[in-house]
């Protein structure tokens, strides 16, 4: 019996959105939950219930949190019951379309930010 | 001395309901009493000075059906696809995390805060940007 334990595994996901084939595992080792290239999710998981969810609909990023170690967080919001999760990002997530996210509040603000500029 | 008469109530006006109606609440991070009508929404979920929640709600909006009640505390500002600000709120007692839009009164310095909370940390992918 050997002690040697492979990581490296092959296990792959296809994006429900885009189609890439995704592999299950990051580069840092973590298993993945969105697809690098548009960032898309599967709802897999229940969060309000716990366990595995049974709606497997497609989840849309729809914003970045940051934590208070400065950590990007990714919300998904599921396309079918709504449901939001939050999930680490990758090192090599597209970094256009989470800068894309960041900034979108910025570029369409529901006040003026010209009053900001006196403070 | 005039005796009192026990027999006949002195008529007097019926006090005005000096408490608020049950959908005011008082916010548990700042203490602010919030009334719930808040213009541009008829569901006001949060503090509008320091943008926090009560987890009461489970699956849908106005549902009541959560026995958390922690505190929610803002996390992050979403936009829909008609401009629309959301703010994503974090639960602090058991990490659920819901979305509602935000009010006409809303605090605009607390919300900006959080909505460059992403751009001012200094590790920002700026290689993409570059790469434009």
């Amino acid at each position: 019996m050997s002690t040697h334990r492979s990581i490296t595994t092959t296990e792959t996901f296809p994006c429900v959105r885009c189609g890439l084939t995704v592999t299950a595992n990051a580069p840092d080792g973590t298993r993945r939950n969105h697809c690098p290239s548009c960032l898309h999710s599967r709802h897999v998981l229940d969060h309000a219930e716990g366990g595995p969810s049974e709606c497997g609909s497609r989840m849309i990023p729809i914003s970045i949190a940051v934590l208070r170690a400065g950590d990007w967080m990714l919300i998904h919001r599921c396309t079918r019951c709504g449901e939001l999760t939050s999930n680490p990002i990758c090192g090599d997530d597209n970094q256009l379309i989470l800068m894309r996210m960041a900034v979108r509040p910025i570029a369409q603000p529901p006040f003026p930010l010209e009053a900001f500029g006196d403070l | 001395m005039p005796r009192r008469r026990t027999d006949q109530e002195r008529p007097q006006r019926r006090k005005a309901h000096h408490q608020a109606p049950d959908d005011a609440f008082r916010c548990v991070g700042c203490r602010l009493d919030v009334p719930a009508v808040a213009p541009g929404t008829a569901h006001r979920n949060h503090c509008p000075h320091c943008l926090t929640s009560l987890h009461v709600d489970r699956r849908i909006p106005g549902d009541r059906r959560a026995a958390c009640r922690g505190r929610m505390a803002a996390l992050s500002v979403s936009v829909r696809q008609d401009g629309e600000w959301l703010i994503i709120h974090h639960c602090q007692s058991c990490g659920e995390l819901s979305a509602n839009r935000i009010a006409g009164d809303d605090n605009a310095l607390a919300l900006l805060r959080i909505a460059i909370r992403p751009l001012y940390d200094t590790r920002l992918p700026v290689s993409a940007l570059l790469a434009l």
